[in-house]
């Protein structure tokens, strides 16, 4: 029960039925047909993959001082003390209040002169603990270890780079940093955009 | 029957095509590929149902993802078990599909005319791997946030496109909301329909390059017979029933394990130590020092680590150049094999690299085994977990997620503010020194402080001031962890203040004329004020005792004294009196100018953000140094 098999159609105004003009009207039909199917289908594709390269345009937080710690609580020539840095935060369509995003080691090397190091480690980021024994900062994930001033301890570190410093300035009584992410695995101080 | 068959057919041509492929007989395998192809589509099976039925619990956002399989694990009949078999099963899949690819090269089905088919089942390895590092994420545990912030990290290693490839796939400037949005977008959507789509095609190019080396044999291969025909069907039904019994007794190791102790209320549900792991919900504040890569990528973790300490800063290499160069080799294999000792070559190189990456796997298990410090990583984490769950059956998990209760939860939260804003200065551990020890002991041991022990310590003339002796070199007092400074031994003035010759002279002697009842009484009476509500009026008794020991000299007790000199013990040890004194030592209601060296938490109570800690802050201390915070009941076993 098939159809009758229709005779291909010529071109619609019926005068140029040489093969070549038929060969000619059908390469324009097919290039018509390509581009007009190409298009609609591109369509929807270009619009997903340009919300999906969304995140290329926003920088992140720019760093701006935070209030960590008093000088009363950081004893001079005393041990680091991790304090956590807790700042507002946006994430996509949350903004939270006062949230723990990291943390900052804080050391009194002065009176007035603070060495304030990032706790992630510029390894892999996992984030150091301090060794009261050894007195030194030690990376668990693997094993990288710092001295006193986030120097690489090791002649060959599993660290490309000393622990990142942050900068700091007190005021008054009270020491504010300001808090920054780098890039992990460079062997440059390189802040997170 | 036959007509509806017939009428099946005639729509759709499935019926003859079945029958076709019946009788044309499945073409010989080459030997050890046997029932490998049937697990790893039956496997693929498992997991898309079973995803499937995942997805319709799951929640992807921060505040949701982990919540929502919490759910799935304590509150779903067989949740669990759901989730653990997609788990493990994810796990099993991955382990077929590489047996697959090396039983190819081992038996020389992957050169010519199978060259695509093979680059399709290591295609599909590649996609399976993918697939198991988004499903890694998606759980928002801690383990899997901070292993995925590490390998979404490991992007930054690419020159140039390496910072926009992370924001990329984490979906904006640090891992949050959106990247769970992306990475379920990638597991349960486009890889799935990848991972089946080249499946698909390996099984259809796989087919017609058996059958076309059927034709080709010298005599044509005659179709196979029923009996072959039944018996593969029955190896293979076999096989995928032992692939689903192994995920089984994956998800029911925990019983055989043994379940962990009875600390939740309500006993151990099999959530707690069955099916998949599900630990505790992530805090971005808060690394997890003992996360590991998966199994499949221990061996090169091991092997980036022994790179990395040779090669410092060239990270990319092991992370991606060897794994990439690695991949091309296995690609290459076919053409490689066309020399005449290049099959033997490539069969040698990928039994060296299973047996280099089964020694480096095994190097690293054994590291982490015998380290104390991943096992003292291991059990922080898991008491969290704990003392989340035990939270969230108490209280439920309030909408802004599981974390929240941790946040808020004293238990958690006062060691750790203890550390970073005591421990400078005060002990916290007990005579045997168990516990938080300070850096360098100035302040009193806070551990059980207002009990009836720390205040019959207090008014003990030997204890008041005691330090250790001291150390020749440093001129300190040398302490190890059963010998340290107590109440004013470590101060600078105060061991010689009022209050301890008060100790050492005036109230010995009161003591020796009273008797040890009347001392315990007075004792006795400044312990209740830690728990003695406001209305409650003070018994005659209390009020006699503490006169007795002319404690009313220098301290205002429920009365004025006209000129204190030394702190308020009207509530002493109370929430309300702790709070205070952490928000401002130095008021006069407490050391006024005697004050040594504590800092004033809060002493702005008009301007919050001037104060050190907030008032939440010193509320979850005063809470945890009285030790008053949530513990569930003991369960009835």
């Amino acid at each position: 029960m098939a159809d009758p098999v229709r005779p291909p159609r010529s071109g619609c105004c019926g005068c140029g039925d040489s093969p070549a003009g038929q060969a000619r009207r059908g390469f324009l039909a097919r290039s018509l047909a390509l581009v007009l199917g190409a298009a609609a289908y591109a369509t929807p594709l270009a619009v997903g993959i340009l919300s999906f390269l969304n995140p290329l345009r926003q920088k992140g937080a720019a760093g701006e001082p935070i209030r960590l710690a008093s000088l009363e609580g950081l004893p001079e020539g005393g041990p680091p003390v991790k304090v956590p840095v807790i700042m507002d935060r946006v994430d996509a369509w949350n903004r939270f209040p006062k949230q723990p995003v990291g943390a900052v080691f804080l050391q009194r090397i002065g009176t007035s002169e603070i060495l304030a190091l990032q706790v992630a480690c510029p390894h892999a980021g996992c984030f150091v603990d301090y060794d009261e024994a050894k007195k030194r900062f030690f990376c668990p994930c693997h094993k990288a270890t710092f001295d006193l001033d986030g120097k690489r301890l090791e002649a060959s570190s599993e660290s490309p780079r000393d622990l990142d410093t942050l900068d700091w300035e007190v005021r008054g009584s009270e020491v504010w940093v300001t808090f920054q992410r780098f890039q992990p695995g460079s062997t440059t101080k390189t802040p997170q955009a | 029957m036959k007509a509806l068959l017939d009428w099946l057919d005639d729509r759709t041509g499935l019926v003859s095509a079945w029958k076709e492929r019946r009788q044309a007989g499945i073409p010989r395998q080459p030997c050890c590929l046997g029932v490998l192809p049937s697990t790893i589509v039956f496997t693929v099976c498992v997991e898309a149902v079973t995803g499937f039925f995942l997805w319709a619990f799951y929640s992807p956002s921060a505040q949701t993802a982990w919540e929502s399989l919490y759910y799935v694990q304590y509150e779903v009949a067989g949740g669990w078990l759901l989730r653990g078999i997609h788990y493990h099963a994810g796990q099993v899949l991955l382990a077929l599909i590489g047996l697959y690819v090396l039983a190819i090269i081992f038996s020389g089905a992957y050169r010519a005319p199978r060259e695509l088919v093979f680059w399709l089942a290591v295609g599909m390895a590649v996609v399976t791997i993918a697939l198991l590092l988004t499903g890694d994420l998606l759980s928002w545990s801690q383990r899997g946030y901070w292993s995925t912030d590490v390998r979404t990290k490991f992007l930054f290693l690419l020159p140039w496109v390496g910072s926009d490839a992370y924001k990329l796939a984490v979906g904006g400037p640090g891992i949050g909301h959106l990247t769970l949005t992306r990475f379920v977008a990638l597991h349960a959507g486009l890889l799935s329909a990848v991972l089946v789509g080249l499946l698909a095609l390996h099984g259809c190019w796989a087919r017609r390059a058996a059958r076309k080396a059927a034709c080709a044999a010298e005599p044509p291969a005659a179709p196979n017979p029923h009996a072959a025909r039944l018996g593969q069907a029955l190896h293979d039904s076999l096989a995928c029933a032992a692939v689903m019994a192994v995920v089984l007794v994956m998800c029911c190791w925990g019983a055989v394990a043994g379940a962990p102790g009875d600390q939740l209320p309500g006993g151990q549900l099999p959530g707690d130590y069955l099916g998949a792991e599900l630990g505790a919900p992530a805090d971005p504040g808060e690394s997890y020092a003992a996360a590991r890569p998966d199994w499949y990528f221990v061996g090169l973790y091991q092997f980036a680590n022994y790179f990395s300490k040779v090669f410092s800063g060239m990270q990319i290499v092991p992370i991606f150049v060897v794994p990439g160069l690695l991949v091309l080799y296995f690609l290459a294999m076919p053409f490689l094999a066309r020399s005449g000792a290049g099959h033997r070559i490539n069969v040698a190189a990928a039994v060296t690299l299973l047996v280099a990456v089964g020694a480096l796997t095994a190097i690293s298990k054994y590291t982490d085994a015998t380290s104390e410090q991943f096992h003292a990583s291991l059990a922080a984490a898991e008491q969290d977990a704990v003392r989340v769950r035990q939270l969230i059956r108490a209280q439920g998990i309030p909408s802004g997620g599981a974390m929240a209760l941790l946040w808020e939860d004293p238990k958690t939260q006062g060691p750790k503010l203890f550390r970073q804003h005591c421990a400078s200065c005060h002990d916290y551990a007990d005579a045997e020194g168990n516990g938080l020890l300070a850096q360098d002991p100035t302040a009193p041991n806070l551990h059980r402080f207002g009990s009836v022990e720390w205040l019959t310590g207090f008014g003990d003339a030997e204890q008041i001031a005691y330090a250790p002796a001291l150390d020749k070199q440093t001129g300190k007092p040398a302490c190890t962890p059963a010998d340290r400074p107590r109440y004013f031994g470590g101060t600078e003035k105060l061991k010689e203040g009022k209050m301890v010759k008060f100790v050492k002279g005036n109230l010995k002697e009161l003591r020796k004329d009273a008797g040890p009842e009347e001392f315990r009484k007075m004792i006795e009476t400044l312990a209740a004020e830690a728990t003695r509500k406001a209305a409650e009026p003070l018994a005659n008794e209390a009020q006699q005792a503490i006169e007795d020991f002319t404690c009313l000299d220098c301290h205002h007790f429920h009365g004025q004294n006209k000129a204190p000199s030394g702190p308020d013990l009207t509530g002493y040890g109370s929430r309300a009196w702790l709070i205070a004194i952490l928000s401002d030592p130095a008021s006069s209601r407490f050391y006024g100018k005697n004050n040594e060296r504590m800092p004033s938490y809060a002493k702005s109570p008009d301007k919050p953000e001037e104060n050190v800690l907030s008032a939440r802050q010193i509320e979850l201390l005063a809470d945890w140094l009285r030790g008053v915070w949530f513990e569930p009941e003991p369960s009835a076993e």
